[in-house]
């Protein structure tokens, strides 16, 4: 990442209410060019915070200028980047082709070849001539990844563009953004979940209950992740055997029997994962499932807001 | 005005479903008034059709089936979005929608109000109250799609709204309000048609207001709610 780069979006104490809802409440990041994501549950404030920078929503409170500009009341922005959309905004009764060639004019695109890029960099070419009302989802992102990319911008906005994507569409999708952003350009990419974020982006926004909650490189936040406190529940065959070898070990730092199952509280999941497979072998029980209980992201983002 | 755009309002504005919704509206007064013209010689034409099913029924509803959609269907779907992050004026996208649908509605409209008339008319000054109804139902067809336009955009319930406009403002409020007529679109239309050719539409007479108000009245309307829509659009959070 750039990091010495000016910001191409600053976003200066910016809150967001509807009545007494507070949607995004006094946030303050700079993003620079290379891949940021902005990352939470659902219900964090992304999308929101996300539609300011783009300039569909006005602040309640505060600036966000992308480029320099402000983005709000700017139509003229617009030819510099490109947005998508979190909701799946399309018109069924156009062709692929058609949407993309739609939104190359509007964009005032006219380079006759930029329509054909943009639609093979999202792999629609097949598809292209049939009516988005028959796609699939998978199709339908990618064919708004292409009306957003066509115009050739300098910042990307995208929220939860992985949606609905099979492995194969994510991979190509994330090799399609980080050529992006090696040119020198902005993306600002936001999900729900980790390991998306894990494999495109440089530099972490973490967003809890409508405030930035943590923000920097991706590895710090998630050693940050690791370190709390998980709750395991493991169902095995004798249960009471094993459970009586789990007490005491240094990796299990509670322990309770109930509903067939053993529920272990351990602050280091990496080693537990390793003596309660060790364990089991010991006294002879039959290990049938390890599951994480708390894995939500709710779980792992109060942590970290705790912490 | 963005010709890309202004093809898309189009096709969303003229799809078959809709055509053929207000070609069905345009039965009722049509066949109403070939019927009167075949079974009821020297029946009121402007009184008992041209008025209550063209004017204050017909036009009105049928652009604002078409009109409020054209943006109510965009926020429905979330589609704004992709509309309004262009490097397009918001003037260009309203003026697209605008445009789109007095395209699909303005001609149906004058269409139904020129062979109205023209049943009901006798010889002598038949065309030139064809075209008095003809320019009128098209000023009218503007003004309505104006209000309506705007009307889909700033609210969800737009056609609830556009019917209890019609029916309670246009149709009763203005009968009987003498002074609200220089606040209805229904009476700058009856103004445009009897002042261009008053005798064909004499029996207008009680109901009209003076020429130069009902044109200015219906390009004011037209005007005033375009640029509503435009302040609307560069001021809401889009969804």
């Amino acid at each position: 990442m750039t990091t010495f780069a000016s910001p191409t979006i600053q976003v200066n104490a910016v809150s967001k209410w509807y009545g007494n809802v507070v949607a995004v409440n006094d946030v303050t990041f700079d993003v620079h060019p290379g891949i940021s994501g902005i990352l939470g549950p659902n219900g964090a404030g992304k999308t929101t915070l996300l539609h300011m920078i783009a300039g569909l929503a006005a602040p309640s409170e505060g600036e966000v200028r992308v480029l320099g500009e402000p983005s709000r009341g700017n139509p003229e922005l617009y030819r510099r980047i490109g947005v998508m959309a979190e909701h799946d905004a399309l018109y069924p009764f156009m062709t692929g082709r058609e949407f993309v060639t739609f939104a190359a004019r509007l964009q005032g695109v006219q380079n006759s070849n930029a329509v054909d890029e943009a639609i093979r960099a999202v792999d629609l070419v097949e598809a292209q001539g049939r009516r988005i009302g028959g796609y699939s989802r998978g199709m339908r992102q990618r064919v708004r990844m292409a009306a957003s990319l066509v115009h050739d911008p300098e910042v990307l906005i995208l929220d939860e563009p992985l949606n609905g994507t099979d492995p194969r569409q994510r991979l190509h999708f994330g090799e399609m953004v980080q050529q992006f952003a090696a040119s020198g350009k902005t993306v600002l990419i936001s999900s729900h979940i980790l390991e998306e974020m894990e494999a495109l982006a440089e530099r972490i926004l973490l967003m809890v209950s409508s405030k930035l909650a943590a923000s920097g490189d991706y590895r710090a936040i998630r050693e940050k992740l690791d370190e709390r406190p998980f709750m395991v529940r493991v169902v095995a065959s004798k249960q009471r055997d094993l459970a009586a070898a789990l007490v005491g070990n240094p990796a299990v730092e509670s322990i309770s029997l109930a509903d067939g199952a053993i529920d272990v509280q351990t602050g280091n999941i990496g080693e537990f994962q390793s003596v309660v497979a060790r364990l089991a072998q010991e006294v002879g029980s039959r290990l049938y499932r390890v599951e994480p209980l708390d894995d939500s992201l709710e779980s792992v983002f109060t942590y970290v807001v705790q912490r | 005005m963005s010709g890309a755009l202004f093809m898309v309002s189009l096709r969303q504005a003229a799809s078959p479903k809709r055509l053929a919704v207000i070609v069905v509206f345009a039965l009722v007064p049509l066949g109403t008034a070939i019927a009167i013209s075949a079974l009821a010689d020297g029946e009121d034409m402007v009184n008992s059709v041209l008025d209550p099913l063209v004017i204050a029924t017909f036009l009105p509803i049928t652009v604002m089936t078409i009109a409020t959609t054209a943006f109510g269907n965009e926020v429905e779907d979330r589609t704004l979005g992709l509309l309004t992050m262009k490097p397009v004026s918001r003037l260009s996208i309203v003026l697209a929608k605008l445009g789109a649908t007095l395209l699909v509605t303005a001609p149906l409209a004058v269409l139904v109000a020129i062979v109205v008339t023209v049943l009901g008319s006798d010889d002598q000054n038949v065309g030139s109250a064809a075209v008095a109804a003809g320019v009128a139902a098209a000023m009218g067809a503007a003004a309505y799609g104006s209000i309506f336009t705007w009307a889909g955009l700033m609210n969800a319930r737009a056609l609830g709204f556009g019917l209890v406009y019609v029916l309670l403002w246009e149709a009763l409020l203005v009968t009987f309000v003498e002074g609200l007529r220089y606040l209805s679109v229904r009476s700058y239309i009856i103004g445009v048609m009897h002042g261009i050719e008053e005798s064909a539409f004499s029996e207008l007479a009680d109901r009209s207001i003076e020429l130069p108000a009902a044109l200015a009245g219906a390009i004011l309307a037209t005007v005033i709610f375009a640029y509503l829509t435009v302040r609307r659009l560069q001021t809401m959070d889009v969804p």
